[in-house]
């Protein structure tokens, strides 16, 4: 057992190794490294940033200082850690684009603002920078009892959200500068409809437009989430409702209507009247002839 | 008095209780030894299992049930009567496409066919002499016009109200009009004993899985209609590891990505990339929507066989 352990431990000294090894490997030319990221590192960018980064990168790379990585070999760098952001911002860009290795390249399925938002999203990290982020930043006060309260211009189509949060001195102020998400249950998923810049104004207020051409059920109804984006700050807060301001869609049941396709059941009435007839006329034509050759014998008896 | 009686009385009932739960007790532990002496006596064949909190343990297959409950009448009524309300469409982005082959191999896993036997097949595609080659996934169109039913001389394949195209095997006579039929070439005949034939000889036939397969009869792409009936995406659609298929219901106007799970409008998402159907000119009307291979994430050098795309 001893021995398996020392094998092991040996193992991962030697991945280690070869994974230092292969990093030092990985060369970005001197011009790629002294690109700039053209993004500046405000409040804004790096959320955008860090969704781009939970669909594309947070399945390998874990979440940044976390740690928690997937177990490949070699491992997947922690991204948010010291060792990682002493790279340049060109130099980080690179890598993205190009990939080596298990890591993909990404130049074709992201596109340049999203990396660019991304190394924004890791640069909020970085120890060294962390005086960029706060320039832009909004300081809200510190509450409790989160809420969003909603209401609907069902004339319009149009949404307001209210964010508003409990004062240490116990009055209501709004959240400025938080993203929400509006979500619209579907089959098999939510659908965003919140827009690109669906963050609170000063008051905690959000205007949002319903889509016009989006189809609810029968009367129109359909199931409603709004949530604050980032879970991070202020945990999950959500309001769900049903509202009445969608398209009425009536399902068409395609089997309500009789076509060739159907089966014996929904078959067009003048393919079962032709087949009808057919096989009506087939068969008394047979009985006919039946019948005339019966006379004949009959004949043949009488003479 | 009243008090010492009762405090007696329960007292004798603690007693006789904890006889009996102690009686209980052995009895089930003798029930169980001899259960586990009844497995020691027949050391079938075991399966390593994951439990829902990650653990392996190893079971024995005689234990393993499989899980369809339903009689075989309500199956076969609720899979020709399809779910109310829905009309179901699938979107496949074939720029995303690297030939990965998951999606193919989670059908042949959930509809129990063999390596060769495809519901779902991803072809390598040139249109002509020089223009760029790409991989084209290809299920079943599940047409609003199909060929294939309406060649069925036994109304074993049909149309469902949720717009897609089963097969009933335990109606099938093996005719193979329909797969003469149909200009895409989706169906599929088991000429032979089908794979594990004799592992789920005892499972009640589900009509919306086509499993258990039988000899002698056609099958094909179901959209995995029994997940469906569980809000769940269709295997291939939940099994791509590059984003490729969308899936979601017409009238709702929206299609969820398998991969990354996004919902997206199905009209914004098919008019922005130039969505197009397959043989759309044979008026077959499919419910299967093809995004073409433009600004495509990878290197396709036009060889099937290059290490390079098949990741």
């Amino acid at each position: 057992m001893k021995n398996l352990s020392t094998i092991l431990a040996t193992l991962v000294l030697v991945f280690a190794f070869m994974n230092s090894a292969s990093a030092e490997d990985w060369k970005v030319s001197a011009t790629a490294k002294k690109k700039l990221n053209p993004y500046e590192l405000s409040k804004k960018n790096i959320s955008t940033g860090k969704k781009v980064y939970q669909t594309n990168c947070k399945s390998c790379h874990g979440d940044p200082t976390k740690a928690n990585m997937l177990p490949l070999v070699p491992a997947p760098a922690d991204l948010g850690s010291q060792n990682f952001l002493v790279q340049s911002d060109g130099e980080i860009y690179h890598k993205v684009k190009v990939g080596k290795g298990a890591m993909p390249t990404f130049e074709k399925t992201l596109n340049d603002e999203s990396k660019w938002m991304v190394i924004a999203y890791l640069r909020s990290f970085d120890k060294n920078k962390k005086k960029a982020v706060v320039t832009k930043a909004v300081v809200n006060p510190e509450v409790s009892d989160v809420k969003i309260e909603l209401d609907i211009d069902s004339e319009h189509k149009k949404l307001k959200a209210h964010l508003t949060g409990l004062k240490k001195d116990g009055k209501r102020a709004g959240l400025e500068g938080i993203e929400l998400s509006f979500l619209i249950k579907r089959a098999f998923g939510q659908l965003d409809i919140s827009g690109e810049e669906a963050y609170t104004d000063a008051k905690g207020e959000l205007l949002i437009q319903f889509p016009t051409d989006l189809p609810g059920d029968r009367e129109g109804q359909v199931d409603l989430t709004i949530k604050i984006t980032d879970e991070d700050e202020y945990g999950v807060i959500e309001e769900k409702r049903v509202l009445s301001i969608a398209v009425p869609t009536n399902p068409k049941n395609p089997l309500d209507e009789r076509a060739m396709w159907g089966t014996r059941a929904n078959a067009p009435i003048w393919i079962i009247a032709s087949y009808l007839l057919g096989v009506i006329g087939i068969w008394s034509v047979i009985f006919l002839v039946l019948f005339q050759v019966f006379q004949l014998s009959k004949m043949r008896t009488k003479s | 008095m009243t008090q010492k009686t009762s405090d007696k009385s329960r007292r004798n009932f603690l007693k006789s209780f904890g006889v009996t739960v102690g009686a209980a007790g052995v009895v089930s532990s003798f029930s169980l030894l001899s259960a586990a002496k009844a497995a020691a006596k027949e050391p079938g064949e075991t399966v390593n299992l994951l439990t829902a909190d990650g653990q392996l343990v190893q079971v024995d297959k005689n234990q393993l049930r499989p899980t369809v409950n339903e009689p075989l009448d309500e199956l076969q009524q609720r899979g020709r009567e399809g779910i109310a309300g829905k009309s179901f469409v699938m979107v496949i982005d074939l720029s995303k496409c690297r030939n990965a082959r998951k999606c193919m191999s989670a059908c042949q896993n959930h509809h129990q066919l063999r390596a060769d036997q495809h519901h779902i097949n991803v072809l390598q595609m040139q249109d002509a002499d020089h223009t760029a080659p790409y991989f084209m996934p290809k299920p079943c169109q599940h047409c609003d016009n199909p060929p294939c039913t309406k060649v069925c001389p036994v109304d074993a394949t049909f149309k469902r109200q949720d717009g897609i195209v089963l097969i009933d095997n335990e109606r099938c006579i093996g005719c193979r009009f329909c797969i003469a039929a149909c200009p895409y070439s989706a169906r599929i005949f088991q000429w032979t004993e089908p794979k594990d034939a004799e592992k789920y000889k005892d499972l009640t036939y589900n009509i919306e899985a086509n499993v258990p397969q039988k000899k002698g009869t056609v099958s094909k792409c179901l959209f995995s209609a029994d997940r469906l009936r569980e809000d769940k995406l269709p295997s291939c659609v939940s099994a791509c590891p590059n984003g490729v298929y969308y899936f979601g219901d017409r009238n709702e106007d929206a299609v969820t990505n398998g991969t990354s799970g996004e919902t997206v409008r199905f009209s914004k998402l098919i008019e922005e990339n130039a969505g197009y159907t397959l043989m759309e000119e044979l008026g077959t009307k499919p419910r299967v929507y093809y995004l073409p291979p433009k600004n495509r994430a990878f290197e396709f050098n036009g060889d099937l066989l290059n290490e390079e795309n098949l990741h």
